[in-house]
């Protein structure tokens, strides 16, 4: 290698090296900033997401711009001169060997003889790896105070999403007492979660029966709180105040309140779900006319928490009349384990034995599926299925109710396709050097079956077209059918046509009808003929349609199957092949050919041009005008307030923020769709974000849905 | 003076019926914005016969190849220079088909060459104000054919007058509704077609 390009080489290298630490050195910034922007948004709110990613970014970029400009700088002559610095042994001969001017002078060979003897690979090695070191470093020291500014921040997120969530506070609507609250939210014990903090919280969502603690530091003096109008205490802390409460089961508002202004948190009470259970066994209600046997029970059991237990209950009905007895119990019974956690979704399974149960003709035997959850508080919460009766019949019932039972639904009888059966085949033949010649046989014949079906059902579609019954084929098989005897007797007109198709064919007529005993025969001679070229044989004489000309493709990929399952019956899986394939191609063409779809003629349609005009009389329709119904008097309240609230928007967003908090925490249990949207406008207006459209779309929910008639009245020509 | 009979035009090949309802719809729009005289129904003229020359205005649309016979070519050139208009709607709304190809070659060789006409022509202030030209359609908003909004119509014209407006828009579907339903329609889609009875009957 000359010298120039073992430079040039170490050039490629050198530049590589400038690229990556200038990319390390704008990561290492970027996150840098990253993590104190974080950790400022953390403790001054000042700001977002957003605006620290995007600050993080310029400086990346900026860093990478400053980083990379040593770029320029290298050129052929600076890299050699740079190599020279590290390998004195050189004695400038490589700068000199890369001088243009140089060029093919006979200097020039001898000052290559001098360079080959000289590496100065290890030099560059080690420069550049020395190069990256510190970038690396501050790249993975930028990484850990990230992750760790990370976990500050998640530090102050809700911890468990499920059971606890809290809008957060815009800093700047917080009156200063309250500007380092924190709320502290523990569930109940059964719920099985930990403690969570919110910072500043604006509102908060969690279980019924959760702890909410609300803390701050600074002097309680002068700070009072009440929580749906009950006065609430301001316990002294060991450098604050704290304020504790239960959440109800009813939505509130928390007012704290101060000489500087008062602060508001939205309570929002999270109810226990019950258990789901959906009974899967049996299926039905049955009637059966003996009490014997077993009918296997199973249910599926979830809950939002925990499940504590699950069993199947069931309720047995005797007598008639006036005169009842009934009995109970439960069957399968399950306790779910607590460890670690308990399971949010199970099977229960059992079994009721009729005979145990004792039954005797009219009774009725109720099932149900039951589960419990742990709810300590307002609980347990219990579930249950749909019931499900089992009765055994009355004798004098039999003639009136069917009690056998219904025969299996039929298995799936549909046939495998010829692409299928290619792919059988194929995979059979590939087998068949490690196969026996027995198992290849039956494999074999297993597949030819199948061609068989195949085949038949393309034969039902040829003979129906020939106005044949579909099922006429002879059977050649045990496994075909019909039989030779049970094969019904063909009209005369399609034996007809088929001696005449068979005599176009270039048979004698005797050779088209007479040799041949079914009908079937002379069929598929005519189909070969006409299936193998030639215009010779179109259609059938006289009053008969072009059949064979409709079905040559059915016909030709019916010979080939008959061919193939031949070849298949005696074991020749390869020879069966090549028919099968022509089979498959015959099938195509004839899906893609021609069709001819008749449709119905439209009505026409005439303009009735007095009522375009209105200049007609009005002949009255059948739907009566009806006032609008009245607006709900509450909803009119919730919109008449949102209103207001919006109008306030522009003075003091504080206030309006409040005024929608209370709306939302009024609105949760009659307006649930109402309060959620209010809840996203409420976010967007703390987070200082343009809440125009979620006030529009709040203002629209709460106005009503679009009220809509019985339906529509005749057309009259207003519009 | 005579009422106004639209015409749907029927050519020996192609499926010339293929929007039955347009008729219907156009007619409900002249009788709903114009007090033309008007009848209320359409009628089917044959390209190869004289009847033809009765209507100022041929509807002609379809989606299949347009092989006019030696008759109809001959009838069409009649009946262009004889000052009527003929309407020629690519159902399939595309540049590339089987309709769109066949009918330019058959309206050339019996009308003369189609060109763009230009949006501020009269046809787009006969009636309604079309300043942007030719409204779009549905289909050609949803990307549907060729996936393309065609900016204008073609035509020949003699002198002054078109003779022949042809559109790949695909009108034939836009407007393929029964009249009555133009009630859940916000603008009634059907007022270029206002425009063309009208440009036909007055120029």
């Amino acid at each position: 290698m000359r010298p120039r390009d073992r430079v040039e080489r170490t050039r490629r290298a050198l530049a590589a090296t400038i690229a990556v630490r200038a990319l390390t050195w704008s990561a290492a910034a970027a996150l840098g900033t990253a993590t104190v922007m974080m950790l400022l948004a953390r403790f001054s709110g000042l700001t977002g997401d957003a605006a620290t990613w995007a600050t993080a970014l310029l400086v990346g970029a900026v860093v990478f711009g400053a980083s990379a400009g040593a770029w320029r700088q290298l050129t052929v002559q600076r890299v050699a001169l740079w190599i020279e610095e590290r390998v004195p042994s050189l004695q400038y001969t490589l700068v000199t060997a890369v001088d243009p001017e140089i060029g093919d002078s006979p200097i020039a060979g001898q000052l290559e003889q001098r360079i080959d003897g000289v590496s100065w690979h290890a030099e560059t090695r080690r420069a550049i790896l020395r190069a990256l070191a510190r970038p690396a470093t501050a790249a993975i020291l930028a990484i850990g105070l990230l992750i760790g500014a990370r976990r500050v921040e998640l530090s102050a997120a809700p911890a468990d999403g499920a059971r606890v969530s809290a809008t957060k506070a815009s800093p700047r609507d917080v009156p200063a007492p309250f500007r380092r609250l924190r709320a502290t939210v523990q569930p109940p014990a059964y719920a099985g979660g930990g403690e969570v903090t919110i910072e500043s919280p604006a509102s908060i969502a969690a279980l019924v029966g959760s702890t909410v603690a609300l803390q701050a530091p600074g002097s309680r003096d002068g700070i009072s709180a009440d929580a749906g109008g009950r006065q609430l205490a301001v316990e002294p802390t060991g450098d604050g105040w704290r304020v504790a409460l239960t959440m109800a089961g009813r939505p509130a508002i928390v007012r704290l309140r101060h000489a500087l202004g008062e602060r508001l948190i939205a309570l929002e009470p999270r109810p226990d779900s019950a258990p789901g259970v959906r009974l899967t066994q049996p299926a039905r209600d049955t009637v059966l006319r003996a009490a014997q046997g077993v009918i296997s029970l199973a249910a599926d059991v979830r809950d939002d928490l925990g499940l504590v237990s699950g069993a199947f209950e069931y309720i047995v009905s005797s007598g008639e009349g006036e005169s009842f007895r009934f009995r109970s119990g439960t069957l399968g019974a399950r306790q779910f384990s607590s460890t670690p956690t308990r399971p949010r979704a199970a099977v229960l399974s059992g079994s009721l034995r009729l005979e145990a149960l004792g039954l005797g003709p009219g009774d009725i035997v109720h099932v149900r599926a039951v589960a419990r959850d742990a709810n300590s508080v307002s609980g347990p919460g219990v579930g249950a299925s749909e019931t499900r009766v089992v009765r055994i019949a009355r004798a004098s019932e039999y003639d009136s109710v069917a009690v056998e039972g219904a025969p299996p639904p039929e298995g799936d009888q549909s046939l495998i396709s010829q692409r299928m059966l290619i792919m059988l085949t194929e995979a059979l033949e590939r087998r068949r050097p490690r196969l026996s010649r027995e198992t290849l046989v039956t494999e074999s014949r297993a597949i030819g079956r199948d061609q068989t079906r195949l085949r038949k059902r393309v034969g039902d579609i040829i003979f129906a077209r020939l106005g044949d019954e579909p099922t006429g084929e002879h059977a050649h098989g045990p496994d075909e059918e019909p039989n030779a005897a049970a094969a019904p007797t063909r009209p005369d007109s399609t034996r007809d046509s088929v001696r005449r198709a068979g005599a176009r064919a270039g048979q004698r007529p005797s050779a088209a009808a007479d040799s041949a005993d079914s009908v079937r025969a002379a069929l598929l001679r005519a189909a070969d003929a006409a299936t193998r070229g030639g215009d010779e044989i179109l259609d059938f004489e006289g009053d008969e349609t072009p059949v064979v000309a409709i079905n040559r493709p059915l016909l030709e990929a019916y010979n080939a199957m008959w061919e193939a399952s031949r070849e298949l019956e005696q074991g020749e899986p390869a020879r069966a092949l090549p028919p099968m394939r022509r089979a498959l191609d015959a099938i195509q063409r004839a899906r893609q050919a021609e069709r001819i779809y008749l449709r119905g003629k439209a009505p026409p349609v005439v303009v009735d041009l007095a009522r375009v005009r209105l200049t007609g009389k009005e002949t009255g329709g059948d739907a009566t005008r009806s006032p609008r119904p009245a607006a709900d008097p509450a909803a009119s309240r919730r919109a008449e307030r949102l209103t207001a609230a919006m109008t306030l928007a522009g003075r003091d967003p504080a206030a309006a923020v409040d005024s929608l908090v209370l709306l939302r925490v009024e609105s949760l249990d009659a307006a649930p769709a109402f309060a959620a949207a209010l809840g996203t406008a409420i976010d967007a207006l703390r987070g200082g974000r343009d809440a125009t459209a979620l006030l529009a779309r709040a203002r629209r929910i709460a106005e009503g849905a679009l009220r809509v008639g019985t339906g529509l009245g005749a057309w009259s020509g207003v519009w | 003076m005579s009422e106004f009979v639209f015409a749907t035009a029927q050519y020996e090949s192609g499926d010339w019926d293929s929007a039955p309802l347009v008729p219907a719809n156009l007619i409900d729009s002249v009788a709903r914005y114009t007090n033309l005289r008007v009848a209320p129904t359409g009628v089917i003229v044959s390209l190869s016969s004289d009847d033809l020359f009765r209507f100022p205005l041929l509807f002609l649309t379809g989606h299949l190849p347009v092989r006019f016979t030696d008759a109809e070519r001959t009838n069409v050139k009649r009946y262009t220079d004889r000052g009527g208009m003929l309407f020629v709607d690519d159902h399939n709304h595309d540049i590339d088909g089987a309709f769109h190809k066949t009918a330019v070659e058959e309206l050339t060789r019996s009308v003369g060459p189609l060109v763009q006409l230009p949006n501020t022509h009269a046809l787009y202030s006969s009636f309604f104000r079309f300043p942007d030209g030719p409204p779009n359609t549905s289909h050609e908003l949803n990307g549907w054919g060729d996936n393309l909004v065609h900016t204008h119509l073609l035509a020949a014209t003699r002198g002054d007058r078109i003779a022949v407006l042809y559109s790949n828009k695909d009108y034939s579907s836009e407007w393929g509704y029964h009249p009555d339903n133009k009630r859940f329609l916000s603008v009634d889609n059907t007022r270029f077609g206002v425009n063309v009875i009208v440009y036909a009957l007055t120029r």
